[in-house]
C-alpha cells in the first residue's frame, strides 16, 4: 500500500519504538518500500544562548557551528546505530537537517514524496531526576501543529518495551 | 504581504503612544495617575509617548515612500524599530501602571497572606518586566514584528552598563574593584575547579565538567556559549548545562534580594554578594534592580563584579582550553582565546569612566556625579528651624565632644546659615571652595562619630548638619539624564532578555550536570554569602 515511509527519529527512548516498528515489522512484510531516516537538528538551538547578552555575534555564531557540526557527528553515529541493529536499514537513506520539527517533517516528506510519516509514541520524560543523559534537545513534536499540515498518513509507533 | 500590512503594528503602537501622550497631558488621567501614585512622572510619560510614538510613525512613514532593502539604515534602524517600540511600550506599561497596581494589590492583600508579596518577591518594575518578557515568549511567542528589535535587547543592555561607567569615581572603582577582584577570583577559580573535582568524583566525561565548570563559575549561559566549542562539548551536554544554569539563575534571581533584605544588607553587601553568587550576568543586573531599584548604588556594585566576572572569562577559557588540549592535543591561539572574547563593550564603559573623571559631562568641582555648591543663595541654607536648634545647641554648648575644627564647622554653620568659605575669601574661587570642603569634611566626621556612637548627638541636632551638607549637594543635570536613560536602557534590555528565555531552554535542566550544578551554586552562593557578610563592611557609595 505504501511505498516511501519518512521515520523521524532522534534516537531516544520513544523514537527507537518507531525504528523497531518500521525496520523490523513494516520493512520485513514489504521489502521493496523505500525508507527515509530524518533526524532534525531542532531550530530552537538558536534559543538555548537564552538571556546571555555578554557574548558578541560572532561567539554565538561559533556556538552554532559547534551545535551543529557536534549534532552532525552524533546523528551520523545514531545512524550508525540503527545500521548495526537492523541489516535491513542500510538501504535506507539517511538525511539531517535543521529546522523547525513539524515544518521540516512536512517539507522533507513533500519533498520526498513520502507516502507515510512514522513517528514514536508519547512518553513521559524522566530528564529531571534521571542521571543518564539523553542526547540532543529534550523537543515534542507538537501534534496539533504537526496535524494541521500533514502531507500525507501520520502512523504513531506503539510502545513495546524491549524496543532497546 | 504588502507594505502597508507589515507597517500595522509600527502604526498601531506608535498611534497607541502619541494618543496616550496627548490623553495624559490633557490631564483626564490625572487621579488615575495620583491614585497609583505616579503623577510625577507625567511629564515624562507625556514627552515619552510623543518622542517615541513619533519616531514610530516617522518609521512607518518612510517604511512606505521607501523601498525595503537590506542597507544599514534597514537592518539597524527600520525592521527593529517595531520591536522596540513594543518593548518601550511593555516598560512604560509595566514602569507606570503594572507596578503600582501590583503594589496596591500587595498591600490590600497584606491583611489576608501576613505580608506584602510584592516586598517578598522583590516585584518592581525590573523584575516584573523581565517576568512579562518572559511570559510573552512562552505564550503567545515572539510577534514576528518584534523579532528583530528584541534582538536589540543585548546591544542596549551593553550600552546601559557603558553609560553607568559615567556613575564612577577613582575612589569607588578602585574600592571595588579590589573587592570584586578578590571575591570573583575567589568564587570563581574555586567553583571552577570545585566543579572539576566533582565531575571527577562522579567520573564525568571532561567535555562535561569544562562546559559546566564555566557556567557555573564565570558567567552562566555567557560563559557555556563560549566554552563549549572549546571543549567540544556534546549536544546533551550543553542542553543540560543551559537548562540548569537557566533555572537555577531565574530562582537565584527572587531568592537573593529577599534573603539579602532578610539579612539587612546595604548595597555594596548586596551587589557584591549578587555579583559573585548569582549565575548569569542578567540576572546579577535584575536582582540588583529588585534588591534597590530606586537608586543605582546596588546596581554599581553588582555591575562591576558583572565586568570582573567578563574579564575573567577569557583567563578561564584559556585554563579549560589547557585543560582540554592535553586530551585532544588541539591548541587554541591567543585570538582565538582572548581577543575574540574580550567584551569590547566593556571599554566603552572604561571611556566614559574616563570622560566623566575628566570632567567632560560636569564641571570640575562636580564629585560622583554631584557638585558642591558653596555659593551663597537661600537655596543652600538650613532652614530656620534647623537654624534655632543648631544656634540653640552651640550657645547651650550642648554638643560635646568636639574638637576644635568640629565645633570651629558648627559655629559657621549657624553664622552662615550654610555651608560655604569664608564670606571675605568668595573673590578667591579656589580658595573660597577649600575652605567650604574643609568645614563639609568635619561635619561629615561629627555624623559619622556619631553613627559609629563615639560621640552622642541629639536626633534634631544631627538632622540640621546632615541637611545642610544635603543642601550643597547638586547633581549634574548630564549625570542625571544620563541615570535615567541607563535605568531606562536596563529596564528595557531586561524585558528583552526575558523575551528570550524560553520554558523550553529552561527545561532542558537534568541529569549530571543538574546534580553537580545545585552543588556548586548553592555551595557558592552560600559561601560568598557569608564572606560579603564577613569582609564587605564599610559603604563607599554616595
Amino acid at each position: 500500500m505504501f511505498t516511501s515511509i519518512l521515520l523521524c527519529t532522534h534516537g531516544t527512548t520513544g523514537a527507537r519504538q518507531a525504528e523497531r516498528l518500521v525496520f523490523a515489522k513494516l520493512l520485513k512484510k514489504n521489502p521493496e518500500l523505500q525508507v527515509t531516516v530524518l533526524t532534525i537538528i531542532d531550530q530552537d538551538w538558536q534559543n538555548m544562548t537564552g538571556d546571555d547578552w555578554l557574548n558578541s555575534s560572532k561567539t554565538h555564531t561559533t556556538f552554532l557551528d559547534h551545535v551543529e557540526k557536534q549534532m552532525g557527528e552524533e546523528n551520523e553515529e545514531d545512524w550508525q546505530r540503527i545500521r548495526d541493529k537492523y541489516p535491513s536499514a542500510l538501504k535506507a537513506q539517511f538525511v539531517g537537517k535543521v529546522g523547525a520539527i513539524e515544518e521540516t517533517i512536512v517539507s522533507e516528506a513533500e519533498k520526498r514524496e513520502c507516502d507515510l510519516i512514522v513517528i514514536g509514541p508519547y512518553l513521559k520524560s524522566r530528564r529531571l531526576f534521571n542521571l543518564n543523559m539523553e542526547k540532543g534537545l529534550k523537543a515534542r513534536i507538537d501534534a496539533i501543529k504537526l496535524h494541521k499540515i500533514l502531507p500525507c498518513p501520520l502512523l504513531i509507533a506503539p510502545v513495546v518495551e524491549s524496543a532497546d | 504581504m504588502t507594505q502597508a500590512q507589515s507597517n500595522k503594528p509600527l502604526f498601531i503602537i506608535s498611534g497607541f503612544m502619541v494618543i496616550y501622550a496627548l490623553i495624559a497631558s490633557s490631564g483626564v488621567l490625572h487621579p488615575l495617575m495620583k491614585y497609583l501614585h505616579t503623577a510625577k512622572a507625567v511629564d515624562l510619560q507625556v514627552s515619552m509617548g510623543l518622542i517615541c510614538g513619533g519616531i514610530g510613525i516617522l518609521g512607518g512613514i518612510v517604511n512606505i515612500v521607501r523601498k525595503p532593502g537590506n542597507t544599514s539604515f534597514d537592518r539597524f534602524v527600520l525592521q527593529p524599530l517595531p520591536g522596540i517600540l513594543l518593548i518601550l511600550l511593555m516598560a512604560m506599561a509595566i514602569r507606570w501602571y503594572v507596578e503600582p497596581l501590583v503594589k496596591l494589590f500587595s498591600h490590600n492583600l497584606q491583611p489576608v497572606l501576613g505580608f506584602k508579596i510584592y516586598k517578598v518577591l522583590n516585584l518592581n518594575y525590573v523584575i516584573l518586566g523581565l517576568l512579562a518578557g518572559v511570559l510573552i515568549t512562552n505564550t503567545y511567542g515572539i510577534p514576528k514584528f518584534a523579532a528583530a528589535g528584541v534582538k536589540c535587547a543585548r546591544f542596549v543592555l551593553k550600552m546601559g552598563v557603558i553609560m553607568l561607567g559615567a556613575r564612577y569615581s577613582f575612589a569607588e572603582l578602585a574600592k571595588l574593584g579590589t573587592y570584586s577582584i578578590f571575591l570573583v577570583g575567589t568564587f570563581v577559580l574555586g567553583t571552577v575547579f570545585l566543579v572539576l573535582w566533582l565531575g571527577n568524583l562522579f567520573k564525568q566525561p571532561k567535555t562535561m565538567t569544562g562546559v559546566l565548570a564555566a557556567g557555573m563559575g564565570v558567567c552562566g549561559v555567557s560563559a557555556t556559549v563560549a566554552v563549549a566549542p572549546v571543549v567540544k562539548a556534546k549536544s546533551e551536554e550543553m542542553a543540560y548545562t543551559i537548562g540548569t544554569i537557566l533555572s537555577f539563575g531565574i530562582i537565584c534571581m527572587f531568592v537573593f534580594p529577599t534573603v539579602g533584605h532578610w539579612a539587612g544588607m546595604n548595597p555594596v553587601q548586596f551587589g557584591a554578594w549578587a555579583g559573585t553568587g548569582i549565575l548569569n550576568s542578567a540576572q546579577v543586573a535584575a536582582s540588583a534592580l529588585a534588591f534597590n531599584a530606586v537608586d543605582i548604588k546596588t546596581l554599581k556594585v553588582a555591575e562591576i563584579f558583572n565586568i570582573t566576572r567578563v574579564l575573567f572569562l577569557p583567563i578561564i577559557v584559556l585554563v579549560l582550553a589547557a585543560w582540554f588540549g592535553k586530551e585532544t592535543g588541539k591548541k587554541l591561539t591567543f585570538k582565538e582565546v582572548v581577543i575574540d572574547k574580550f567584551p569590547i563593550f566593556i571599554i566603552g564603559f572604561l571611556l566614559l569612566f574616563a570622560m566623566s573623571s575628566m570632567g567632560l559631562f560636569s564641571p570640575p568641582t562636580h564629585y560622583k556625579g554631584k557638585f558642591i555648591d558653596y555659593s551663597y543663595n537661600e537655596r543652600t541654607q538650613v532652614t530656620d528651624k534647623e537654624w534655632d536648634v543648631l544656634n540653640g545647641a552651640v550657645q547651650a554648648n550642648a554638643i560635646k565632644g568636639l574638637n576644635e575644627e568640629q565645633m570651629a564647622a558648627v559655629k559657621d554653620l549657624v553664622a552662615q546659615r550654610q555651608l560655604a568659605g569664608n564670606y571675605e575669601s568668595r573673590g578667591d574661587k579656589d580658595l573660597f571652595q577649600k575652605q567650604g570642603e574643609a568645614r563639609m569634611f568635619q561635619l561629615e566626621t561629627i555624623l559619622a562619630a556619631a553613627k559609629g556612637g563615639t560621640l552622642h548627638l541629639e536626633k534634631n541636632v544631627k538632622a540640621a548638619i546632615h541637611h545642610a551638607i544635603k543642601q550643597v549637594h547638586k547633581k549634574s543635570k548630564t549625570v542625571t539624564t544620563l541615570t535615567d536613560c541607563m535605568i531606562w536602557f536596563f529596564a528595557f534590555g531586561l524585558i528583552g532578555l526575558g523575551m528570550q528565555i524560553t520554558k523550553k531552554a529552561i527545561f532542558q535542566a537534568g541529569g549530571w550536570p543538574l546534580a553537580i550544578g545545585i552543588i556548586s551554586g548553592v555551595t557558592k552562593a552560600t559561601l560568598s554569602f557569608f564572606v560579603v557578610l564577613w569582609l564587605v563592611k564599610d559603604v563607599v557609595l554616595k
